[in-house]
């Protein structure tokens, strides 16, 4: 397979494009930041970038560095080798970062075959940043710094308290049903940030194989938010009550906020203008589960912009932010910056 | 998303027509040695109705399936479980091609309550891929075709070498069904990660993603339930090992002789049985296979369109080194229809 950087040394890759643009436009967004109580900077027009394949992919790999650093401090206690993490010659991050922990730790209690499966997750994303890394060659971005005690101030903002739960504060090392809750924050996202990416890849990037890559990348993530999500309705079910298995609740949470951060399309899980489906608790054999996120009326899965899955690993739905959340300085990309 | 869907008409009727050979695809491996090999229609133009067209088929197969299995009634005939979990009631709009008639397949009798509402959504939602494939389709959507969803179980069951193959039914109980819905869930994933790059239109595209996305939810769904239901594989889970075989095998024939691409390893496709990673630096480990991907990169496999028939037909688009077409057996009897530029 050709590397990124000789694509973009052929000059092949490099067009114009609206930052944001794709599953929304500038305009839609600008209306329900408004209803939603958002700030009033908004600058009218999104600014016009150029960005290459290697961009696209670079963004990727902020996403799978993180992904990467909780499945595996979860299922091992301890996070990327040192080799996995560095800086690409050529690429203009050269600072490796650095993982705050928090209560990062490999999560007890966990039957044999619950800690296999951690162990299979946290080996394919390991797996995807390697891949990326590899297709980026020289061009590839080191890891940013991470902080994965973010996970307190997100249940904060999401309103997973020990008073709306009943499950006792959220640490998602602490159990393997906060571990669920904790992986739910990051998979359904995975799945609609490459579905939104991959048509931005460019026709020589498609010819290379990124578009397929890309593609067989986000299936990964959405076999991930299957098992997620099955496990969480599946363990719900056996409790027999939502009230006897609060994660699914919280994990509904969780969709609220990321449903309020997708800046665009913030309407309410499992509503029209929403790209979130709430979980379900099936109460007889005659009930639907709701284990995919899709269209109600279509069923095709959702996609978000580059712009929606930043405000979501920031944690704000505010436009100009370059840091916040997940990544205290920021992701390494030239899409850092929230633009609408 | 509902302006995306609304345009696909549009997009299909305003994009032009360009030759196979253009694309260097994996995905396309298959085919494209063909133009080299006596098969001329290797060299011919195809559509993005062509491609969806074939999409059309394999959800006609699945939503049936899930249809009988969860409701008892296939999707053209409304009945009160149908209704009452608001799966759409599909008008057989498809004319291109013969219509044919849906046989076998009966409503299992679910017992626990995990496996019977999966299969009421995964119902539904493929109900919902047919109908928006035939809405974006219209005129040019292909008809059903004739489905076999009974005795094609058993024909797949013995090749498998699942004992007791040739009583195999996927409607007797929750197991059952959960085995033949991993039949189908991992190949719908990797014909839509085979079509997807050869769609022009970019609105095409994302939904042909979307729907990937939905299938490989319901294939990490089927996967999990099996693993939590026979962790040790002792079962049911030792069955997927045997299906997944068989795919491999049926897909790897499917290339014809030629060498995978990028994203074509062969094996292509992997049971549940755990297999050993290395985590982080050098820690040792072993993990589940809940999701059907290369152990390398971990990026879910892609097929050819001879790769799925060969699978859907039970080795029927494939003799020797020939590409048979109209592949026909198993699911598909009379083989899928298509356009003239299509693929069946």
């Amino acid at each position: 397979m050709d590397k990124l950087s000789t694509l973009i040394d052929r000059g092949l890759s490099r067009r114009k494009f609206l930052a944001g643009a794709g599953a929304s436009a500038g305009t839609i967004a600008a209306l329900n930041l408004a209803g939603c109580g958002g700030t009033a900077t908004m600058t009218s027009t999104p600014p016009t970038q150029t960005f290459t394949d290697a961009d696209i992919l670079n963004f990727a790999l902020n996403l799978e560095y993180l992904e990467a650093q909780f499945y595996l401090y979860a299922a091992t206690g301890s996070g990327l080798a040192s080799y996995d993490i560095t800086a690409g010659s050529a690429s203009p991050y050269q600072v490796t970062g650095t993982v705050t922990k928090g209560e990062a730790a490999a999560v007890p209690g966990l039957t044999s075959a619950q800690q296999q499966i951690l162990n299979e997750i946290a080996f394919e994303e390991q797996a995807h940043v390697r891949f990326l890394r590899s297709a980026l060659g020289s061009a590839a971005i080191p890891m940013p710094n991470i902080d994965l005690s973010f996970f307190g101030p997100l249940a904060v903002a999401a309103n997973i308290t020990t008073a709306a739960t009943g499950a006792g504060s959220f640490n998602p090392f602490s159990s393997f049903d906060y571990f669920l809750v904790g992986a739910f924050i990051f998979e359904d996202v995975g799945v609609t940030a490459y579905s939104g990416a991959a048509p931005l890849i460019s026709p020589a990037g498609v010819a290379a194989g990124y578009l397929t890559a890309a593609a067989g990348i986000m299936a990964v993530e959405a076999y991930h938010a299957g098992y997620v999500r099955t496990s969480l309705t599946g363990r719900a079910i056996a409790a027999g009550s939502a009230a006897a298995y609060p994660y699914l609740g919280a994990a509904n949470l969780v969709e609220d906020l990321r449903a309020t951060l997708t800046v665009g399309d913030s309407g309410a899980p499992s509503t029209a203008s929403s790209v979130e489906t709430l979980l379900a608790l099936p109460a007889s054999l005659t009930s639907p589960s709701s284990i995919v996120a899709a269209s109600a009326s279509s069923a095709v899965g959702f996609a978000r912009t580059v712009d929606q899955v930043l405000h979501i690993v920031y944690g704000s739905p505010t436009v100009g932010v370059k840091s916040g959340g997940f990544f205290p300085n920021g992701v390494n990309s030239i899409f850092a910056t929230t633009t609408a | 998303m509902a302006n995306q869907e609304t345009q696909i008409l549009d997009d299909i009727v305003a994009t032009s027509r360009r030759k196979m050979l253009t694309f260097g695809l994996s995905s396309l491996a298959g085919l494209v040695v063909g133009a080299s090999a006596p098969l001329a229609k290797a060299a011919t133009a195809y559509t993005d109705a062509d491609i969806l067209n074939f999409a059309l088929n394999l959800e006609y197969l699945e939503a049936n399936f899930y249809y009988l299995a969860a409701f008892g009634t296939t999707i053209d005939k409304a009945n009160t479980a149908s209704t009452g979990a608001g799966a759409p009631l599909i008008t057989l709009s498809g004319t291109v091609g013969t219509a044919g008639t849906v046989s076998g397949g009966s409503k299992v009798p679910f017992t626990t309550i995990p496996v019977a509402s999966y299969a009421i959504e995964t119902a539904v939602e493929e109900g919902k891929h047919v109908q928006l494939l035939l809405s974006a389709l219209g005129s040019a959507a292909v008809a059903q075709p004739a489905i076999n969803l009974g005795t094609s179980f058993q024909t797949l069951a013995t090749a498998a070498q699942i004992p007791g193959g040739s009583t195999f039914s996927p409607y007797a109980s929750d197991a059952t069904f959960l085995v033949g819905a991993y039949v189908f869930e991992d190949v719908g994933v990797t014909a839509y990660h085979g079509a997807a790059p050869l769609l022009t239109s970019s609105a095409n595209l994302m939904t042909a993603a979307g729907i990937m996305a939905v299938e490989a939810y319901h294939a990490g769904l089927i996967r999990t339930t099996i693993n939590y239901l026979d962790p040790t594989g002792a079962g049911i889970g030792a069955y997927t090992n045997l299906i997944s075989t068989l795919r491999a095998a049926l897909s790897q024939a499917g290339l014809l002789g030629v060498a995978p691409g990028s994203y074509d390893a062969n094996p292509d496709d992997f049971g549940l049985a755990t297999f050993s990673v290395s985590l982080g630096g050098d820690v040792n480990a072993t993990a589940t296979r809940l999701t059907d991907a290369d152990s390398t990169n971990v990026i879910a496999f892609a097929r050819n369109t001879t790769q799925v028939l060969n699978i859907v037909t039970g080795g029927g688009a494939v003799m020797g080194t020939t590409h048979i077409s109209p592949a026909t057996g198993v699911f598909f009897p009379a083989g899928m229809n298509a356009g003239p530029n299509g693929f069946k």
